[in-house]
């Protein structure tokens, strides 16, 4: 999760279901059933959205009892809202290319 | 928030051919994207990519200075960001040093809320994601 890549977590917002999700994780943690229960929808649909919530690094799940409790992990938010960051990845490549460039260059 | 990225790379090429390779429409297509670039200050022009994420893949340039094979200064807005990028090039030894800075980064996260709004994702404003980053800014969480 912490390889996630933005579009994963825009992707994973872009459903209204998974970011009615997020903003009750936003309150606090809840169990599987206390996410489940504002939908109409069947446990493995449910299931599915923690998915992607999780392969996004959005949300983080650890087991207490029978129960599997969920919290939100806002770090993948900052790193989409944070366009420095991404820029910083983006002129290490392309400043590499320009050396490759001026190598082929007379 | 505001933030500048500075990049110090030094290349074993003199400053004439540094300059050619950042300032010439043919080379800036392969080393950076491709563009109707000229090298004239208030030349507008673009570089065309592949959208990325919210990127919808263009830059729209301006040219604002030009001083060559020392300086150029160009705009670098696009629908996510407002920007400025300073090329810096002065020899070093046999080769050179270019310093590339990358300046304006500010209220990032505002402009990115706005986007996500605009992006026309049905029912996005009527849910809790704008308020879900606004709270998760304010407990200093984001």
């Amino acid at each position: 999760m912490q390889n996630a890549l933005p579009s994963d977590v825009f992707r994973a917002v872009s459903d209204p279901t998974r970011r009615q999700m997020l903003e009750l994780l936003g309150v606090g943690e809840r169990t599987a059933d206390e996410l489940a229960q504002p939908f109409d929808m069947s446990q493995p649909a449910v299931s599915q959205h923690l998915r992607v919530l999780r392969d996004a690094g959005l949300v983080n799940v650890r087991k207490e009892g029978r129960h599997r409790v969920y919290s939100l992990d806002p770090q993948p938010l900052r790193e989409v809202f944070d366009w420095a960051q991404y820029f910083e990845g983006f002129w290490r490549k392309k400043l590499s290319a320009l050396g490759r460039e001026l190598d082929r260059t007379r | 928030m505001e933030r500048a990225l500075r990049f110090d790379v030094t290349y074993p090429h003199p400053p004439a051919r540094v300059w050619r390779v950042i300032t010439t429409r043919e080379h800036l297509a392969s080393w950076l994207m491709p563009n109707d670039f000229e090298a004239k200050v208030g030349h507008r022009f673009q570089f065309r990519s592949k959208p990325v994420g919210g990127w919808d893949g263009i830059v729209n340039c301006e040219v604002l200075e030009l001083v060559p094979e020392r300086k150029m200064v160009l705009t670098w807005t696009s629908n996510v960001i407002d920007t400025k990028l300073t090329f810096l090039l002065e020899p070093e030894g046999t080769g050179s040093r270019l310093t590339l800075l990358h300046t304006g980064f500010k209220g990032m996260k505002g402009v990115m809320t706005s986007f996500i709004l605009g992006m026309g994702w049905k029912g996005m404003v009527n849910t809790g994601i704008p308020n879900l980053i606004t709270r998760l800014e304010q407990e200093g969480r984001l």
